[in-house]
């Protein structure tokens, strides 16, 4: 711990007491690169002194600096979808200049995918970032017609998916809980719609998707696998715009536009499931076996910003989505609801110190809640789950000079856990489940990060996070009985505040580029992390019932190290970018049930009873082919992976494969720009099966005592019997290869005044592939006869669904 | 329960377009494991029968069902103070040869040589005839009769309802229950319905009333059974109710067992054993002390 710290400050004080010197006479150019007609900050947009041929990129709130002898420069400025301007400057001292880009598109749509400097692939210190320009996902082809980032991230190479038309995924072999995402800094915690099938972020309403798989710098930390970080649209600065759609599964509308014109914007943006309107009368008969059914979802953002002065700009941001499903049976008056969903609010204000001191300071709070409630004659049962947090960050960005781009700041949270809990009633009797359990911790964190070109060729990028966390009461540790669960032997009582279990670690992040040419260099990454909450899940896909826990006494952070070299490599121009990396990644600590636990068994107790724990690892090799310019564009991405995990408690001892260990990992996007009315995409992917327990074998067990002597003496033989499985080893089977084939075509009208419309038109798994969804066993025949078998049966969730999404902007 | 109404929505969403299909799957050979049932009730001699694991997608037919009993076994029970063993009897219904069937009576009289008695540990052992040894403990609980018993019809079916009962759990934790009924004239045994078990961890020392739907043979294909009659009791039919109290290992089994059966396949759910309180093979050995009631439905 100290001695990386220490390492850390010292690297630090000399590289930018060297670079202090060279200051003396220096001077900066800085300022915010812009949409010129919405007023939207570009984020990553590349600023290139051609001189020197050296750049920076735009931070996530547009600004730049950078500070260079006096001088006449030209100065370059691009960002993918946008002309390209360059400006001569004749720089004699400190000047402000905010850039504002002209988009390719009002006259010629040019649709390209992923937005980078053109040759950022080969110049940044980068390994596993990509970033997503939203407007530009759109195109691609989606299931239901229900465009969604996080699915359009599973197509990159080292990002898995967790299964058909699930938007939770998998990155380099680490579990869902491991990914950090972010919507303007809040931290969303469950980020899916109905049972996974979507994701919460309205693409109307993002601006921009970024995804870090390896190398994570220091500013960020709490997971192991990977960052992706979602920024909402600020609102049109200039003039007033609304958007919308309508689609098979949700209708959507943003609203956007000045409150005073180019100070302060708002946003505004809804979208909303119908397929409740359709499960009634008149379109379900009430005595349907699907009547009483409803589910809805929704998703609300809405985000105002403020230009105070120069130097200072606000922003407010908020995030709020539930799903609701509701079941009623007319018949046994049983009833059911199960309400969940996200909340996150985010205020943040951005200050320029001076022209080389970037500060923003965040105070975010967000809330995760679960709830089933059931009920039916004298019945009453309800769980509730969740977690929230109170956060607050400083972020500081330091550009001392061009060799430099320095990052430190510090974060707090606070955070209350509230595992499973049920209440349950019958008439007057309340059951006993115990108090409300909840887990309260500090989490905390400093950090310092530095991009430094030591050489022409040799970036580095360093830095050291510094994590605490302290889990604190109020708490009650029920000590178990180890041979009688849920008899406890003591409880430990902690009064609020007082500190249960705390832990202090440095996580070094280091990453560099070599360059072997203008065209080609070399990478390599060495990271650590430690992830401080965690979720242990019951079943192998994710659910909003899935719980967060804290580290406490007994559950360790996770802790994971990962090492990575690519070699990257542009040809004809830039035209082309390809990439190979391979990595290696550890994780210590790693969580999951006992054998055969259930949800149950966390009520009225410490969930972490429950809990095994240990290791697992990855490696594997990830290759990348990518065309983002031209009317033909897009990707193909191949993953060679292994994913192991091992633990004392399961499988005997012995290693397994990881349900997600997928040796191999395809994935093919083209979009095709053919003409200003139609666009073309195609996604094809593939993917060797999840890792499956099968029974191995059988047995019979009568469902009571097969003799039966009632009190009159009657005797009758019990002939109910169950056919049980039994288990041996765990993930040993393999289920059939996944793949599948979706395309799209887009059809734009012609502007007219200022409305344009879209017609999408998709089919999801064009050729009909059965991928497998689950597998059961089906008792077939009659025993009596000889010729009962057990039969497997494959569910597939999918066949051929064609979609169309119909979009409007005026 | 939960996990139920998942299934539910996925089933609905699948609706939509899902299929399913035959598929076949090749698993490794296995090595097959001694089954045991060992059954020790209040009042009766206890008894034990030994089959043999297979693989799982063999066919089920009377060939299998004759290769499964485990013969020749050499099996004890003891209360603490007496050891017995076992006689093989070979029993046989329709003709099939059911074999591996051991009971705590005299092989001359027919006389039983242990009864079991409320609140005594009986320890089980066995050796069978190719060398494999197993042993269980289990406990027969004391008896906690239910405080009553009626029917109630439900809310708008006129003639349809389900038993209820109340019971008083004791103040100690660890009591777990299990539920049987039969209707007189119509069931031959004492069925159990799915969630037949339950301990007191959330309702110690609690009195509470709580109903039950009548319970089914698995794949029972009679009418009444997949009719609207079917998990409902019905007026004019006599209940016999057998409430028993069961060894914690009991409770778990069958939570386990239910479980595994009602989460067949499905994604939610990570394949698990059920817990098995047999040291060297799968089974159990299970307790149960039953107390009676009739409910007359009217």
């Amino acid at each position: 711990m100290k001695y990386y710290l220490l390492l850390a400050i010292g690297l630090f004080l000399f590289s930018t007491s060297v670079s202090a010197q060279e200051n003396l006479k220096k001077v900066t150019v800085s300022g915010y690169v812009n949409d010129s007609t919405s007023g939207e900050a570009l984020i990553g947009a590349a600023i290139y002194i051609k001189e020197m041929q050296k750049g920076t990129n735009a931070n996530a709130y547009g600004f730049f600096s950078l500070t260079l002898n006096p001088g006449k420069y030209t100065l370059i400025v691009n960002y993918i979808g946008f002309r390209e301007q360059v400006m001569e400057i004749d720089l004699q001292s400190d000047k402000k200049l905010d850039v504002d880009l002209l988009p390719n598109g009002i006259e010629k749509k040019e649709v390209v995918i992923v937005a980078e400097r053109k040759d950022k692939n080969v110049q940044s210190t980068d390994m596993g970032r990509v970033e997503l320009e939203v407007d530009k996902i759109k195109s691609l082809p989606a299931l239901l017609g229900e465009v969604d980032i996080l699915k359009t991230l599973q197509l990159l190479p080292g990002v898995q998916n967790a299964g058909e038309g699930n938007s939770g995924f998998y990155v380099r072999g680490g579990g869902p809980d491991q990914n950090l995402i972010l919507l303007d800094e809040g931290v969303v915690y469950n980020a899916s719609h109905l049972f996974g099938f979507f994701s919460v972020f309205n693409p109307d309403a993002v601006k921009n998707v970024t995804l870090i798989k390896g190398g994570m710098p220091a500013q960020y930390g709490g997971r192991l696998a990977s960052v992706v970080d979602i920024s909402m649209k600020d609102g049109n600065q200039k003039k007033f715009k609304a958007s919308g759609g309508i689609g098979y599964i949700a209708s959507r509308l943003t609203l956007e536009g000045p409150i005073v014109k180019d100070k302060s914007s708002f946003m505004i943006s809804g979208r909303r499931t119908f397929i409740d309107l359709f499960l009634r009368e008149p379109f379900i008969k009430s005595d349907s076996r699907l009547a009483g059914n409803s589910y809805y979802f929704y998703d609300l953002n809405a985000k105002v910003n403020y230009t105070l002065s120069p130097k200072d700009r606000l922003f407010l941001s908020g995030y709020f989505g539930r799903d609701v499903f509701n079941f009623k049976s007319a018949d046994t008056g049983f009833k059911v609801r199960i309400p969940w969903g996200n909340a996150t609010t985010s205020l943040r204000w951005n200050h320029l110190f001076n022209d080389q001191l970037f500060m923003n300071t965040s105070i975010i709070f967000n809330d995760y809640k679960f709830e089933f409630g059931a009920s039916q004659q004298e019945f009453d049962f309800r769980i509730f789950s969740g977690i929230r947090d109170y956060n607050a960050k400083i972020d500081l960005n330091w550009f001392p000079n061009i060799l430099h781009n320095v990052k430190f700041g510090g974060n707090y949270i606070y955070h209350r856990f509230t595992p499973t809990n049920a209440y349950a009633r019958s008439g007057d009797v309340v059951f006993d489940l115990g108090e409300v359990t909840r887990f309260y911790a500090h989490d905390a964190a400093l950090y310092l990060n530095d991009e430094w070109d030591v050489t022409e060729k040799f970036r580095v990028n360093a830095g050291v996070r510094a994590s605490y966390f302290a889990h604190v009461g109020p708490f009650s540790r029920y000590v178990e009985d180890p041979s009688f669960p849920g008899k406890f032997l003591d409880t430990i009582d902690y009064a609020q505040g007082r500190k249960v279990a705390d832990y202090l670690n440095a996580e070094p992040r280091f990453s560099m580029r070599y360059e072997l040419n203008k065209s080609s260099s070399v990478k390599a990454s060495f990271t650590q992390n430690y992830q401080y909450i965690h979720i242990a899940s019951f079943g192998s896909v994710s659910l909003p019932t899935d719980v967060w826990v804290p580290s406490t006494d007994k559950v360790k952070p996770q802790f994971g190290t990962q090492y990575s070299l690519g070699y990257f490599k542009n040809l004809k121009d830039n035209m082309y970018e390809t990439s190979v990396e391979v990595y290696y990644k550890e994780m210590k600590n790693q969580i999951d049930y006992e054998e055969g636990a259930t949800p149950d068994g966390d009520v009225r107790n410490n969930p972490d009873n429950n809990f095994v724990f240990g290791k697992g690892w990855s490696y594997g090799a990830e290759f990348f082919v990518k065309k983002s310019m031209g009317k033909l564009n897009g990707w193909i991405g191949y993953t060679l992976s292994y994913t192991k995990r091992k633990f004392p408690d399961l499988n005997q001892g012995r290693t397994f494969s990881a349900k997600y260990d997928r040796r191999h990992d395809a994935s093919l996007v083209v979009v095709y720009d053919h003409s200003k009315k139609w666009t073309f995409g195609l996604t094809w992917v593939y993917a060797t099966g999840d890792a499956l327990t099968l029974p191995a074998e059988r047995y019979f067990m009568s469902a009571g005592p097969p003799v039966n002597i009632d009190q009159s003496g009657q005797v009758g033989v019990n002939n109910n019997f169950y056919i049980l499985s039994g288990f041996d080893k765990r993930n040993d089977f393999r289920q059939k290869a996944f793949h599948r084939l979706d395309i799209s075509a887009t059809l734009r009208s012609q502007k007219q005044r200022n409305y344009e419309t879209e017609w999408v038109f998709a089919v999801y798994n064009f050729y009909g592939r059965q991928n497998p969804y689950f597998i059961y066993f089906d008792v077939q025949g009659n025993s009596q006869d000889g010729n009962q078998k057990v039969q497997a049966k494959q569910v597939s969730l999918f066949s051929v669904i064609p979609s169309v999404t119909y979009n409007f902007k005026f | 329960m939960m996990k139920k109404y998942f299934i539910l929505i996925i089933a609905c969403i699948a609706m939509i377009s899902s299929c399913e299909k035959n598929i076949e799957l090749d698993l490794p050979p296995i090595d097959q494991k001694v089954v045991v049932e060992g059954y020790v009730e209040n009042g009766l001699p206890p008894y034990v029968i030994l089959s043999k694991t297979e693989p799982y997608f063999d066919p089920i037919g009377q060939n299998t069902i004759n290769n499964l009993p485990v013969r020749g076994a050499l099996v004890y029970i003891s209360n603490g103070i007496d050891t017995v063993q076992l006689t093989e009897l070979d029993t046989s219904i329709n003709g099939v040869s059911l074999g591996g069937f051991y009971v705590a009576l005299d092989s001359v009289t027919f006389l039983p040589t242990m009864i079991g008695t409320p609140g005594t540990t009986y320890s089980l052992n066995i050796i069978t005839a190719a060398g494999e040894q197993l042993s269980s403990i289990a406990k027969l609980p004391m008896p906690i009769p239910l405080d009553s018993t009626w029917f109630k019809v439900q809310e708008d079916l006129d003639s349809l309802g389900w038993a209820w009962a109340r019971l008083s759990d004791p103040d100690t934790l660890g009591n777990a229950y299990r539920w049987f009924a039969k209707r007189l004239n119509k069931d031959d045994f004492f069925i159990a319905p799915i969630g037949s078990i339950f301990e007191d961890r959330f309702i110690n020392g609690r009195s509470f009333n709580f109903p039950y739907n009548r319970g089914t043979i698995q794949n029972s294909e009679a009418e009444e059974d997949n009719n609207e009659e079917a998990d409902y009791y019905k007026k004019g039919d006599t209940i016999v109710v057998k409430f028993c109290t069961i060894d914690f290992a009991t409770y778990e089994f069958w939570r386990d067992a239910e479980n595994q059966v009602s989460s067949n396949g499905s994604p939610f759910a990570v394949p698990s054993n059920v817990k098995s309180n047999i040291a060297g093979g799968r089974g159990l050995f299970a307790t149960y002390t039953a107390s009676f009631d009739t409910i007359i439905a009217n």
